[in-house]
C-alpha cells in the first residue's frame, strides 16, 4: 500500500504509543548467515516485532485486531497476519460488514487477497453478492483485465448467485473494448455455465452471429475467432458444416483486411475435410503477395501464403503443411 | 569454453550485458532494497530468482553456498511432538521468518506456516547449488502434502486454508519430481483438474473457467510433463496426446509472440519478459520451441535490458 511521506512522519513509533507499553517486541531472528536480506523500514521492523510479540501471546485484543491492519497495510500477503486477524474476528464477534469494507479496501491497492474475501463473503451469505458483483464491476471500470478480479467474480456467481445481467454485463464491456478478451472468456462462461440460459447447445446460434459481427468489425482480433471456434467445442464437425463459418472467411478475405485469422480458420476447416467453393479458393490466392505460392493441393497453397502474410510464424506454418490430412 | 569466451562468442549476445546482470543479481544477493519488504512473505522465492539467474549465468561460484544451504534448511518446518502431527498440517519450508515462530508454550495460535511455493522454491534452490536432496527428511513432507490435495485435484497451499489453483499443482509435482517420490500427490486426479483448465481457445487458466493466461499455461503442461502424461517432444515424434487438446494449445502458445517480437500472456494484451519463459517454456515442453522467432524475441528482449551508460 503506498503511503505518502507526510503519513510516514505522522506516525507515531509503537515504543511511544502508551497503550503498548506492556509489551516487549520480539525481534526478527535471521540465522547468523541470511541469505537476500531485506533492508526494512524501521516502521516495518517494529510493526512485525510488535506483531511477533501478540502472535507469540495469542492476544485476541481490539489492539491486536488494529496491529494487524498496520502489518497488513505493509504487507498485505503475509497469510499468517490475516489468520491471526481470522481468530481475532472470531473472538471479538466483529461486524464482518466493516470487515468486508476493509478487505475491499486492501484488495484496490493489492489484487491477491480474494482469499480472505471468500472467507468474509461466505460468513456473510447470499446477500452479499450483488455488493460483491458491483464491487468488482468498479475494478474493471479502471482495468478491465484484472485476472484475479475475474477469478473473484466467477466464483460470486458460483458461490453466491447473481447470474441475470452478467451476459448484458459482457455485452458492455465488450462495447468499450471489443479486444477485451477477459470480456470473451467471461461471456463463453456465462453461455455455457449460467443456470438461467439454457447452455451452449441453445445458445450458440446467437452466439455465433455475436462473434461473426465482431470479426466483420475487426477481423485482426484474435478473440472473437478464438470464442467462434470455442463454440463449437468438441464438435468440431458442426463447426465445419455451419456454412457461416467459411462464409466469415470468404467475406474478410474479399475485403482484403488482415487476414491471418481467416487464413487460420480456412485452414482448420480444410483438416477437418471442408470442400472449399471456387469463391473462397479464388479469395485466398487474391490475398497472397507476390510471387504467388504454386502448391497444387489448396490445403498446402494456405499454408504458402500465410509464411508469407504472417511472417513471425513462418516455420510454424511450414511445419502445418506436413501434417494436412490427405485431401480429395 | 571458458565463461567469457562462451557469452561473446556469439554475436547476438553482444549487447546481452552478462557482467552487469551478475553484478545486479550479487547485489539483491547481499540487500534487497526496502520496497522488497512488502514480498517478505515470500523472501524465498526472490532467493530463488537470485540464485538460479546466477546459476545461468554461469556465476554461482561467487555466491556462499554453503551459507544459502543452511539458510534454506533453517526455514523448514519441523513438528514439535508427534501430537502437531494429527492436526493435518503440512511440514515444507517457510517462505520467510514471518511465518516461522519459535516454538513456546502458549500453544494455540502458534501454526506452522509452511507454504507449498516456499517449499518448491527452497527444493529448487538446494538442487540448484549441488545439495543431495536425499538428505532431506522428506517422508513427512510428502505424506503432508497429500493433505492439501482437495477432491477436484488441485492443491491449497497451505493448510490453514487458500486459493486453489494451477500454481500449487505445478509446485506439488515438482517438489515430487525432485524429491523422486510421487507419495505426495494424487497424480491422476491432478491430471483431472488440470484438464479441466484447458479454455475454449487452447491456452489454460488458473482454474477452470477463468482466461487462458501464459503463467497458467505454464504450470498445466509442465506439471502433466513432471507427472508422465506428456511425452517428449510430443511435434517431432508425431505422437498424439489424447488428454488435452494439442494443436489448439500450440496455435494458441505460438499466437501469443507478438509484432514486437516478445510474448503476451494473454490474447490482446501487452507483451512482457515473463512471458518469453512461461509461454516459450511450454513451447519447448511440446518440442515446438523451433517455431519461436528467435530473432525477434532476441530483438524484444534487449529493449528490455536497463540501458547502461558507456
Amino acid at each position: 500500500m503506498n503511503r505518502g511521506v507526510e503519513e510516514e512522519r505522522a506516525r507515531i513509533p509503537m515504543s511511544q504509543r502508551p497503550e503498548w507499553a506492556d509489551i516487549r517486541p520480539v525481534p526478527q531472528y535471521d540465522g547468523p548467515n541470511p541469505v537476500v536480506p531485506i533492508a526494512y523500514t524501521d516502521e516495518f521492523s517494529e510493526t512485525m516485532d510488535y506483531f511477533r510479540a501478540v502472535y507469540l501471546a495469542d492476544e485476541r485484543s481490539p489492539r491486536a485486531l488494529q496491529l494487524t491492519k498496520e502489518a497488513i497495510f505493509l504487507n498485505s500477503g503475509n497469510y499468517t497476519v490475516w489468520q491471526f486477524r481470522r481468530l481475532i474476528l472470531d473472538a471479538l464477534n466483529v461486524d464482518l460488514h466493516e470487515e468486508l469494507h476493509f478487505v475491499d479496501q486492501i484488495t484496490k491497492d493489492n489484487s491477491k487477497n480474494y482469499q480472505i474475501w471468500r472467507w468474509v463473503a461466505e460468513k456473510l451469505g447470499t446477500q452479499i453478492a450483488s455488493k460483491e458483483l458491483e464491487f468488482t464491476r468498479e475494478i474493471f471500470s479502471q482495468d478491465a483485465k484484472n485476472y484475479h478480479a475475474w477469478s473473484h467474480r466467477q466464483w460470486v456467481l458460483q458461490a453466491l448467485g447473481g447470474w441475470e445481467n452478467e451476459l448484458a454485463y459482457c455485452d458492455e464491456l465488450l462495447e468499450d473494448d471489443i479486444f477485451n478478451n477477459s470480456a470473451w472468456n467471461q461471456r463463453y462462461f456465462v453461455v455455457t455455465r449460467s443456470p438461467l440460459l439454457g447452455g451452449l447447445e441453445v445458445m450458440r446460434d446467437s452466439e455465433v452471429a455475436f462473434a461473426i459481427k465482431a470479426i466483420l468489425a475487426k477481423p485482426e482480433n484474435e478473440s472473437p475467432w478464438r470464442y467462434l471456434h470455442g463454440l463449437y467445442k468438441n464438435d468440431v464437425n458442426s463447426l465445419v458444416n455451419d456454412p457461416r463459418v467459411a462464409s466469415v472467411c470468404l467475406d474478410v478475405l474479399l475485403d482484403k483486411r488482415d487476414c491471418v485469422h481467416a487464413l487460420n480458420m480456412v485452414l482448420d476447416l480444410l483438416s477437418h475435410h471442408h470442400q472449399p467453393s471456387n469463391e473462397l479458393k479464388d479469395a485466398v490466392d487474391a490475398v497472397s503477395p507476390d510471387p504467388k505460392p504454386s502448391d497444387s493441393n489448396f490445403a498446402e497453397r494456405v499454408c504458402s501464403i500465410l509464411q508469407l502474410v504472417d511472417p513471425i510464424r513462418a516455420s510454424y506454418w511450414r511445419w502445418r503443411k506436413t501434417s494436412i490430412p490427405a485431401q480429395d | 569454453m571458458e565463461d567469457q569466451e562462451y557469452w561473446e562468442s556469439d554475436p547476438e549476445l553482444l549487447d546481452f550485458d552478462r557482467d552487469r546482470h551478475i553484478y545486479y543479481l550479487l547485489m539483491m544477493y547481499q540487500l534487497l532494497p526496502s520496497p522488497y519488504q512488502g514480498q517478505e512473505i515470500n523472501r524465498l522465492t526472490l532467493a530463488y530468482f537470485v540464485i538460479s539467474g546466477l546459476d545461468i549465468l554461469r556465476a554461482l561460484d561467487r555466491i556462499d553456498k554453503e551459507a544459502v544451504i543452511n539458510w534454506v534448511l533453517s526455514l523448514q518446518a519441523h513438528p514439535r511432538n508427534d501430537s502437531t502431527l494429527e492436526k493435518g498440517q503440512f511440514y515444507g519450508f517457510h517462505g520467510s521468518r514471518s511465518s516461522q515462530f519459535q516454538s513456546n508454550n502458549n500453544g494455540a495460535a502458534i501454526l506452522n506456516g509452511s507454504h507449498l511455493a516456499s517449499t518448491y522454491c527452497a527444493l529448487a534452490i538446494l538442487k540448484t547449488v549441488g545439495y543431495d536432496l536425499s538428505l532431506i527428511d522428506s517422508e513427512l513432507l510428502l505424506k503432508s502434502m497429500k493433505d492439501l490435495q482437495q477432491p477436484d485435484g488441485c492443491f491449497m497451499p497451505i493448510h490453514t486454508g487458500g486459493e486453489t489453483d494451477l500454481r500449487f499443482v505445478f509446485c506439488a509435482a515438482a517438489i515430487c519430481s525432485m524429491l523422486g517420490n510421487w507419495n505426495g500427490m494424487d497424480r491422476e486426479k491432478a491430471k483431472e483438474y488440470i484438464v479441466n483448465c484447458q479454455s475454449y481457445d487452447g491456452g489454460f487458466g488458473l482454474i477452470p473457467g477463468s482466461e487462458s493466461h501464459g503463467g497458467a499455461t505454464y504450470c498445466a503442461v509442465a506439471s502433466l510433463k513432471l507427472m508422465g502424461f506428456i511425452e517428449e517432444d510430443l511435434l517431432s515424434k508425431k505422437a498424439s496426446c489424447h488428454i488435452i487438446n494439442v494443436p489448439l494449445l500450440l496455435d494458441w502458445s505460438l499466437q501469443k509472440q507478438a509484432q514486437d517480437g516478445g510474448f503476451q500472456g494473454r490474447a490482446n494484451k501487452p507483451t512482457d519478459t515473463c512471458y518469453a519463459f512461461w509461454v516459450g517454456g511450454v513451447l519447448r515442453i511440446l518440442g515446438a520451441d523451433t517455431f519461436i522467432n528467435e530473432s525477434a524475441l532476441r530483438g524484444f528482449l534487449s529493449t528490455c535490458q536497463s540501458e547502461t551508460s558507456n
